[in-house]
């Protein structure tokens, strides 16, 4: 045997060992994009995080249940650079060339929103989390499914419903300029104007603010009952810093992304108490019973708080993924027949689809309640009552 | 418009500004001695703030102290920069030629780097502590007690380096070195050092200032970028390598934003702060407050 031939035996040898053993384990690839770097990147990490604490917990026991067989869970992962496009790219990859077995959902409403036609194209099943927007309800239904109930349309006529069941009869509104803020404020004025609610200060601000003085003395000398500021995690911060510096006196103050997110209570302390935010999933609700162990399986590998709205969504998208293979394994039409088709139970309750949208979760308000996040809105799902806020 | 007259704005005004005029200083440094546009300075920004912030929620350090370290460590990053990268080209007549173009892609390079690593290195979630967070009253003023402590510290460096280059021999030096290079030379100033410490300088500056914005504001390995592009807004108003005038825009800089925003609204901040830019690109190129003199 000369060199080459015992190299080429070798390689062989190796490429049968690896064949072997792959077979013996035989792995569930599961693929996704997610933004590491751009415009989303510190946002992404909250979703990525429950991702791979719900592959681990899942290989833990063993494996993710196909169909009565447990397999180990592989992940392939990309970074799509927060770039609607460019995670296109990848999902046409993940499906076309690495053949994974099945998918994971990307960060954000508008990388959603791209990916949806290559979903349908190839008719592959994939379950949503972090996107949010009545504009998903024209996305035509069968193989992509939305989790949240945190819909603008929606939260407009719950928030003016919120706020005229507490008293509160004037708002101050200040709203970034971003899409989903834009779009909320699109619902919430109207419904403002049907619940008799007065819009004493409306100003929109650009997403690269960086002070709010003159606003805020504007919002100071209006005396509202309520502020509502629709804004993103650094602007959130921004607000309720400046807020408690100028000694706004409001009892009701909503602030729309950032209060459910670890860094928010760290970078505020006690200013961060009573503000109410969207969401619809809290650990304390006793009749979820997987949600305080997933709050504490995320809170003890990560040594932070789940993102109240992001990482519990994609790990009920993860949840309802596992529920669905269980039931119908990795046959794409099997597996959207068993998610549009299925009641789960998640971390945020029992979840039923109707087209693309979760149809029982109830569009729900949280509130920062000391090291709490509590539930306060509907009464229905209510883990703590709803307290004005009196002291920044 | 009372409001336009009340202390409060005038606060918000002067801590915005002095914010933007020591971050313009840093950069105005190392483009003035050198000619280097560090688009990286935001970067440096954003180190500043880490060191502070991991001092403070590991060891419990007061981010009075981070401003230590974060000095220390942002002259090592320039000194190693200086050293390992631009020493030769800053000897080199044909690569000097070339030397702004070619730091403005080395500087992209560093940027991407440094972002990267900090979010290998810290996770890109978003982080942040509280400091000072008692608010005092001064008649009708407000002031958060970190606002207040990075307005100090901002106005501190910005007059102790003032004073250096009006005063101090090696100020002149570095001075000398900004308005006429070959004549520097000439007259005996040690090109090599005065770059090599307006670098670190430079850098330092910049790591400090992240200190201060991180005891004011969350942070995240990406937050650097708009502090750079103010950082150029700042100088290029001031007029590039006039370091007292850079000073000045950094407040005009402030006022503007703010006042301008008290004036319209908040949608128009952008709009005001890149409209008067390019006037100023129009009008004046040589900066508000340049005396028309060339720079090469």
């Amino acid at each position: 045997m000369n060199r080459r031939q015992l190299l080429t035996g070798m390689l062989l040898a190796t490429g049968i060992a690896i064949a072997g053993t792959a077979q013996a384990a035989d792995p569930v690839r599961i693929g996704f994009s997610i933004s590491k770097t751009g415009l989303f990147a510190a946002a992404a990490p909250s979703q990525l995080n429950a991702y791979e604490l719900w592959r681990d917990q899942v290989n833990a026991q063993g494996g993710l249940d196909v169909g009565g067989t447990k397999r180990p869970i592989e992940f392939v992962v990309y970074d799509d650079q927060s770039n609607p496009a460019q995670a296109v790219r990848i999902y046409e990859k993940l499906i076309t060339d690495d053949k994974v077995d099945l998918l994971l959902a990307p960060w954000g409403t508008p990388i959603h929103f791209a990916i949806a036609p290559v979903l349908e194209k190839y008719k592959f099943p994939m379950v949503g989390n972090s996107a949010a927007s009545a504009k998903l309800r024209d996305i035509k239904p069968g193989y992509i499914w939305f989790p949240t109930s945190a819909i603008p349309d929606k939260m407009g006529v719950e928030l003016a419903a919120m706020l005229k069941a507490n008293k509160v009869s004037s708002i101050a509104l200040l709203s970034s300029v971003l899409p989903f803020s834009k779009e909320i404020k699109s619902f919430l004025l109207p419904a403002l104007d049907k619940e008799g609610i007065k819009v004493l200060v409306n100003e929109e601000y650009p997403p690269d603010v960086t002070d709010m003085t003159a606003m805020l003395t504007a919002v100071k000398s209006a005396k509202p009952d309520g502020v509502i500021v629709l804004s993103y995690p650094s602007d959130s911060v921004l607000y309720a810093k400046q807020a408690k510096e100028l000694g706004i006196q409001a009892p009701f103050e909503f602030v729309l992304v950032g209060p459910t997110m670890d860094f928010f209570q760290k970078v505020l302390g006690s200013a961060s108490n009573d503000i109410v935010t969207i969401g619809h999933w809290s650990p304390s609700r006793k009749d979820w019973p997987l949600a305080k162990p997933f709050y504490d399986a995320y809170v003890a590998r990560y040594h932070e708080i789940p993102d109240h709205l992001d990482s519990a969504l994609a790990y009920i998208s993860c949840e309802i993924l596992q529920q669905a293979v269980a039931k119908a394994g990795l046959d794409h039409e099997k597996l959207r027949e068993a998610i549009a088709s299925t009641t789960f139970d998640t971390i945020n309750g029992p979840i039923q689809f109707k087209g693309v949208e979760n149809v029982t979760t109830p569009t729900s308000f949280l509130q920062v309640q000391g090291d709490k996040i509590e539930l306060v809105w509907p009464a229905s799902v209510a883990t703590a009552p709803y307290q004005p806020k009196t002291s920044w | 418009m009372g409001v336009l007259l009340s202390g409060q704005l005038l606060f918000a005004a002067l801590s915005t500004g002095a914010l933007y005029a020591l971050i313009g200083l840093g950069l105005n440094l190392v483009y003035g001695t050198m000619r280097l546009l560090n688009v990286a300075h935001g970067d440096l920004v954003m180190i500043g703030a880490y060191i502070a912030f991991w001092g403070f929620t590991l060891l419990g350090l007061s981010p009075v102290f981070g401003i230590g370290f974060a000095a220390l460590a942002g002259a090592l990053l320039g000194w190693a920069t200086y050293v390992c990268l631009f020493r030769r080209m800053l000897a080199t007549p044909a690569l000097l030629r070339r030397l702004e173009g070619n730091s403005l892609l080395i500087f992209f390079g560093i940027s991407v780097i440094l972002q990267n690593l900090a979010a290998l290195a810290f996770t890109a979630s978003p982080r942040g502590y509280l400091y000072l967070d008692e608010v005092y009253h001064l008649g009708n003023i407000a002031m958060t007690g970190n606002r207040l402590l990075a307005l100090g510290v901002a106005l501190v460096i910005c007059l102790a380096l003032y004073l250096l280059l009006r005063l101090h021999v090696f100020g002149l030096a570095i001075k000398a070195l900004i308005e006429r290079r070959e004549a520097a030379l000439i007259v005996g100033v040690n090109i090599d050092r005065v770059q090599l410490v307006s670098l670190c300088l430079g850098f330092a500056i910049a790591a400090v200032a992240g200190v201060l914005v991180s005891t004011t504001e969350q942070i995240s390995p990406f937050m650097g970028f708009p502090f750079t592009i103010s950082a150029f807004v700042v100088i290029i108003l001031g007029g590039l390598g006039n370091i007292s005038a850079g000073l000045a825009a950094g407040f005009l800089l402030g006022a503007l934003q703010i006042y301008g925003v008290a004036l319209t609204s908040a949608s128009f901040q952008s709009v005001l702060v890149y409209g008067v830019f390019v006037a100023v690109l129009l009008l004046r190129p040589q900066g508000l407050l340049g005396r028309g003199r060339v720079l090469r």
